[in-house]
């Protein structure tokens, strides 16, 4: 997805728990609803999986957004991964605004398994968002 | 001072404590030094410089070498709260170490801008108040977000890959490190990749870092790094009402829930 004569693409990273979003990201590809071909999911057992240092690398090797998915809170398979999961989102967040990444390129959303159309539309929200802030400033 | 030596000497005596690790002044320099049953003679030497050493990374090494002695050590305000945080992170027991507290001088700190410059108990010195003091984070805080990061790239630019502010952290006591993990970061080569080097270990500062700034004072190409620490640790505050170094049976909320129910706190959740 490198920058075509059009313009921008961004590059979108999207962790989803097993259990509840990438069924739910399934489900959207079952459902034929149609999202961005930016985002680029990556299978993890559970959000509580997802250690900050995989958002950094992921914004380190050029990503412009970092999606982070997970299970409703009290739906999670291992009953509190997701509960963390929003804590660390949101210390990262102030960091990262705190050294002049855009915190609005990290986003925690819950997308149940039966949430398909909510996966292809925090996708598509999300993609129209990071197009609207352009490139990501480590992307080089 | 005498009375410090005295009661150091008594505990050593008794059996009390099977080794205090303090400082020495040798050849005009003060350095660490263990007094054992053995040495103490060496007790006329011991100091308290106006310098600082990460006392309790020293202790560390000892513990594991001598898992089931009670040792004794030196600690100021900075190592009383890293002793608190080991002791949570069950790298030592609480039970095993002898704290003798020394406050630090109005001197000290303010030039270590320190928010608590006395241990628990005070054995030695006056206590003083602590500085509050955030200009480091308002300077960051009152730049837009590009001048920010080409602050921090300019900065983080500089290093040199030398681990010194890991090697000196009280708090960076993991066998394996993610600095070091080639699956995480770009491992063997010199200068490291920024910003993700000096972001990982920013994040890994919270709910850790005790503030007591000797990254900074170890850092050969002074970046201010405890700037990050600071804003995290300011961060695990606000949000999640957690301070680190103050009591040992609360635990850090980004790896435990609590017992509690598992609410998300709403100052989180509405971001």
């Amino acid at each position: 997805m490198a920058e075509t004569e059009k313009g921008f693409e961004p590059k979108i990273i999207a962790f989803c728990c097993n259990w509840c979003s990438y069924a739910g990201a399934d489900l959207a590809g079952s459902m034929r609803l149609k999202y961005p071909a930016n985002v680029l999911p990556i299978r993890v057992m559970c959000s509580g999986r997802i250690s900050p240092h995989f958002i950094l690398k992921a914004f380190q090797r050029g990503a412009d957004g970092v999606l982070v998915t997970g299970c409703h809170y009290g739906d999670c398979h291992y009953i509190k991964g997701n509960y963390i999961t929003k804590r660390r989102v949101t210390i990262m967040k102030d960091l990262l605004k705190f050294v002049g990444i855009d915190p609005r390129r990290l986003r925690a959303d819950w997308i149940a398994a039966s949430e398909g159309d909510k996966f292809a539309k925090v996708a598509t929200e999300f993609t129209e968002e990071i197009r609207a802030l352009g490139p990501s400033p480590l992307r080089g | 001072m005498e009375n410090l030596k005295k009661n150091i000497k008594d505990m050593l005596e008794s059996g009390e404590i099977a080794g205090f690790l303090g400082l020495i002044e040798e050849e005009g320099h003060p350095i660490p030094f263990l007094f054992t049953k053995d040495s103490l003679d060496k007790l006329d030497a011991l100091t308290v410089p106006d310098i600082r050493y990460p006392m309790t990374d020293i202790l560390l090494k000892i513990v594991r070498k001598y898992p089931e002695d009670t040792i004794g050590v030196m600690v100021r305000g900075c190592d009383d709260r890293a002793l608190i945080e080991l002791a949570k992170n069950q790298k030592i027991l609480s039970d095993l170490i002898r704290p003798i507290g020394v406050a630090c001088t109005k001197e000290m700190a303010e030039y270590c801008r320190c928010s608590q410059p006395y241990p628990r108990e005070i054995h030695y010195g006056e206590k003083v108040e602590g500085v509050k003091d955030r200009s480091d984070l308002e300077k960051v805080e009152s730049m837009d977000l590009s001048d920010r990061l080409d602050y921090w790239m300019g900065q983080f630019s500089k290093c040199i890959k030398c681990y010194g502010c890991r090697n000196i952290c009280s708090m960076c006591f993991c066998d394996q490190c993610t600095l070091e993990d080639d699956t995480l970061i770009l491992t063997g080569q010199a200068p490291p990749e920024i910003p993700i080097f000096h972001l990982i270990r920013a994040f890994h500062m919270a709910g850790r870092c005790i503030d007591c700034g000797l990254c900074e004072e170890a850092c050969p190409a002074h970046i201010p790094l405890r700037s990050l620490y600071r804003k995290v640790r300011e961060d695990m505050a606000d949000y999640l009402g957690y301070v680190t170094g103050m009591d040992e049976t609360e635990r850090d909320p980004l790896e435990f829930l609590g017992s509690d129910g598992y609410e998300v706190p709403t100052k989180i959740d509405e971001t």
